[in-house]
């Protein structure tokens, strides 16, 4: 559907991406995730047309359309704070694709209803002026703008970094329902990693210009390629050299204690014996954070100070103090 | 798969090449070469370079007066008017003083007249034959009438009418300061007076050099105010550019004049952008609260403050009030500056109405500042488009800069630059003669509303949205579609604006249109300007006072719609 080949993008001397490979599948879900001024926006741009890369092609279903100006791209596209117009009203917004195609009027009403009903819009609301609408309401404008001329594509620039947290979680999944009901191809731009989780089909993780890994999110979370991966996405403990040749004594593992070994906080255990081939390694509490959902321990084994999270279920409770045995499994950690 | 056109071999437009040869054509013939004529006809008159005229400068005994009396009145001024100014604001935005609100509109009168207008009424109470001049004769039978005459009377005048800055800008700035900084001062132990000196004043000082430095300037480029309660005892340098480019032997020392003034506006700006360059005073917190008014603590402190604050209050209303007062009276209630309910009458509105003559000069100013104001704003949202589409490209930065040339220019320098090079056939004006003509006083407005036209409206590009426009192109737009559907609806009410204001000011003007005002279609500013130089005909008074208050009307109306309404976010610098 979408391929990117060696794209390189340089502003003056900076070299803002290079080598970029993406496939993106037909229907796909495909998330750019990484810190800021990591070259996701840029790539996403290049996609759309607004940067001229350097090197290298974009390619949509079969077509080379690297040099394809914006306009005539048809790349459906959400922004981040959504760019609406905010001189028309909704429908005018929403209309405003389809006027510049010089679509026949009855034809462009049908449209624009029909497109205002799919993301539930109500008639009044297309009337009014797009300031008058809520959070929630701007993004379904944006997002009935960018798919009312048919695009192949849609793409997302962090559409919901501007909201607070609880309409970020309430807009992520009215998102996620719109894209499953169009079954459009979708390249999503974020640096929230759990919105990249929680969305994607796959996600591809940048890091100064460059791609650190393209997998799903359970790949990209359990099997970080990179030092990178593994840090940038969610919690972990790196242990220390004491602490591997605990784990190799202990089980058969032959980890090599210069090496970078990580773990993530999930994956470790307080006081559960029946673990079969993990590490029982003797540790101290030495801190407690209550979340309800969770508690998340600090404990310090082998002189290093190390996190670990326990469900809040009302069997694990520890205080600051007690001595207890912490278990971590060899075939949990990522090795660099 | 067929290679699609590429980006950079889009065809020549020629619709831009002829904008670019408009552009080209506008700085030179309009804003560059006039200048540069002045200076040729003054030091190349002979065919080669000469220093005579200014010999002829130090020898004029009258020209060296004038700029001497400029470089007294301009640091004076600066100073009463910066005392003045700061205690507007402290009064309306800082102390709590009872009816600030009522204060505050007083305070702001400035803002709805000015020029000869303001003059003629602070001349109607203060002059010879004046209201209060009056009033003190009865007291002191042998005081001399015209003691409002010279360096006190001009500074008096400008003093109270050069606030509008002040309680522009620098009330913005007050509204600035966050409270919690007087919070934090007053929970340590500081004392109302210092708090003000060391926390909220500071903030305010970056705003406050600007203002007065453009006081300052006010100050040098003076003209109606010494023109009209100066005496023969204190010209400037405006009023005497005037006169000397009225007689054909002194010509020379009118434009060396100009240039000296032009040099010293010149240097002022640049230590002006110099201290904008170091910035304001950014607010670090994150919260930040409202000021809340500060009662002055010490009781006689604060009576005597807000004694101040309405002797200020009455200064500044009194000539409005007269004005308008004295324009529904008739010619002998003028006469003798006497009011009674029997006198009140609409013959002077009626006056206006039935004579050609007497509103000919305000449809002729009406018909030229809305003429102009269009034309300057088309000119310049033009140029910031193109600014803005080609940020970083030499041609479009050095086409910006041209823009703001008048800026750096006093007004009469402007218009002698023009009346000197247009009173002869110049091929890069179609070899047309323009002195003299319609059209050169639209010229003339035109360029001195440039500038402030210019930072106005690119500031409102800058400020723009720039994903408004790639949205625009995404969904299929092209450029001028983009520009006339998307980027043009949202600027338009600042534009707008812009252009009322310049209306506004054109609408009053005189500095520009004494020079080059088409002798069939004088002026408003002109007009006013005749009929108040014999403050004793009464008719003529009536007249004057019946402008000003229509003019106060149009002001107030556009003031209204521009900073009072919706307009707020728009228009502020």
């Amino acid at each position: 559907m979408i391929q990117l080949k060696d794209i390189g993008v340089k502003f003056g001397d900076f070299q803002a991406l290079k080598d970029i490979n993406i496939h993106v599948k037909e229907g796909e879900f495909f998330t750019f995730l990484g810190p800021s001024g990591c070259g996701k926006t840029t790539t996403l741009r290049t996609i759309t047309g607004f940067i001229d890369p350097c090197e290298g092609t974009v390619v949509v279903k079969g077509e080379d359309i690297t040099h394809v100006p914006v306009e005539q791209r048809n790349i459906g596209m959400v922004f981040q704070n959504y760019a609406l117009f905010p001189t028309m009203t909704v429908y005018e917004n929403i209309a405003f694709g389809l006027r510049v195609k010089k679509v026949p009027k009855d034809e462009l009403d049908k449209r624009v209803r029909e497109m205002a009903a799919k993301v539930e819009l109500t008639d009044q609301q297309l009337m009014r002026k797009v300031a008058e609408l809520s959070g929630g309401q701007q993004q379904r404008v944006a997002i009935a703008r960018a798919l009312v001329t048919k695009p192949a594509i849609m793409c997302l620039d962090e559409p919901l970094s501007n909201l607070d947290a609880k309409l970020r979680v309430q807009l992520r999944n009215e998102l996620k329902e719109l894209q499953a009901k169009f079954g459009i191809t979708t390249i999503y731009v974020t640096h929230d990693q759990e919105e990249a989780l929680t969305l994607s089909d796959n996600i591809a993780v940048f890091n100064k210009g460059v791609i650190e890994q393209i997998g799903t999110p359970y790949e990209i979370y359990n099997n970080s390629a990179t030092e990178f991966v593994c840090n940038f996405i969610g919690d972990i403990n790196k242990l220390e050299a004491d602490i591997i040749k605990e784990i190799n004594a202990q089980t058969n593992a032959k980890l090599d204690p210069s090496k970078a070994t990580y773990v993530r906080l999930e994956r470790i255990h307080v006081n559960e014996e029946d673990i079969p081939g993990a590490a029982q390694i003797k540790g101290e509490v030495i801190g407690r954070e209550y979340y309800g959902l969770y508690i998340k321990f600090m404990l310090k084994v082998c002189g290093q100070v190390i996190k670990c999270i326990e469900k809040n279920d009302g069997t694990k409770f520890f205080d600051v103090g007690e001595t207890v045995n912490v278990a971590i499994s060899p075939d949990n950690l990522m090795v660099y | 798969m067929t290679r699609p056109v590429s980006l950079q071999k889009r065809p020549i437009s020629w619709g831009k090449v002829l904008i670019m040869v408009f552009f080209t054509w506008f700085v030179l013939a309009c804003l560059v070469l006039p200048n540069l004529n002045l200076i040729r006809q003054v030091f190349f008159s002979e065919g080669g370079l000469t220093i005579k005229p200014f010999q002829k400068l130090l020898k004029s005994k009258r020209a060296m007066k004038a700029l001497r009396n400029s470089f007294v009145l301009a640091p004076t001024l600066s100073l009463t008017v910066g005392l003045v100014g700061i205690s507007l604001v402290l009064i309306t935005e800082y102390f709590d003083i009872k009816g600030s609100a009522v204060l505050r509109l007083g305070y702001m009168t400035t803002l709805i007249y000015g020029g000869v207008t303001l003059v003629s009424g602070y001349k109607f109470i203060y002059g010879d034959s004046g209201v209060l001049t009056q009033l003190l004769i009865q007291l002191f039978p042998n005081m001399n009438i015209k003691w409002f005459q010279g360096y006190g009377a001009v500074l008096f005048v400008m003093t109270f009418s050069c606030t509008s800055n002040h309680m522009i800008f620098l009330r913005n700035a007050m509204r600035t300061v966050d409270f919690q900084t007087v919070e934090a001062a007053r929970n340590m132990g500081a004392s109302q007076w210092r708090i003000l000196t060391r926390v909220v004043l500071p903030v305010m000082l970056p705003s406050l050099f600007a203002v007065t430095i453009l006081t300052f300037i006010t100050g040098l480029s003076a003209m109606s105010a010494p023109m009209m309660v100066g005496g023969t005892n204190f010209q400037t340098i405006n009023p005497m550019i005037k006169d000397f480019a009225n007689t054909q032997t002194s010509k020379d020392l009118a434009i060396i004049l100009a240039l000296i003034l032009g040099l010293a506006t010149m240097l002022l700006i640049l230590v002006m952008s110099r201290i904008e360059k170091r910035g304001h005073y950014m607010s670090v917190s994150k919260a930040k609260t409202k000021i809340v008014k500060q009662k002055i603590n010490n009781p006689v402190v604060n009576v005597l403050v807000h004694i101040y604050a309405y002797a200020l209050f009455i200064i500044y209303v009194m000539p409005v009030v007269l004005i308008i007062l004295f324009s529904f009276t008739d010619s002998k209630s003028i006469a003798l500056r006497q009011l009674s309910f029997s006198s009140f009458t609409l013959e002077n509105y009626k006056y206006l109405i039935e004579s050609l003559s007497n509103y000919k000069p305000f449809v002729v100013s009406i018909v030229y500042s809305a003429l102009a104001a269009l034309i300057v704003g088309s000119i310049v949202v033009i140029a910031c488009r193109l600014i803005q589409k080609n940020r970083g490209k030499k041609i479009f930065t050095t086409l910006e800069y041209s823009m703001m040339i008048p800026w750096l220019l006093p007004t009469t320098m402007i218009a002698l630059g023009l009346m000197m090079t247009f009173n002869v056939k110049q091929p890069y004006m179609f070899n047309q003669v323009l002195t003299g003509t319609l059209l050169i006083l639209l010229i003339g407005y035109v360029i001195v509303k440039l500038p402030f036209t210019m930072r106005m409206t690119k500031a409102a590009f800058f400020g723009l949205d720039d994903a408004l426009e790639d949205a625009s192109k995404n969904l299929g737009a092209g450029e001028l579609y983009t520009f006339r559907r998307v980027i043009f609806p949202v600027l338009l009410p600042t534009v707008m604006a812009i252009a009322a204001l310049n209306f506004n000011g054109l609408l009053q003007d005189y500095d520009m249109s004494a020079f080059l005002y088409h002798p069939l279609n004088k002026t408003l500013g002109v007009q006013i300007k005749s009929l108040t130089d014999d403050m004793g005909n009464p008719n003529g008074l009536a007249l004057t006072f019946v402008y000003a208050v229509l003019m106060m009307i149009i002001s107030s109306v556009v003031l209204y719609f521009v900073y009072g309404r919706g307009g707020k976010d728009n228009m502020k610098e």
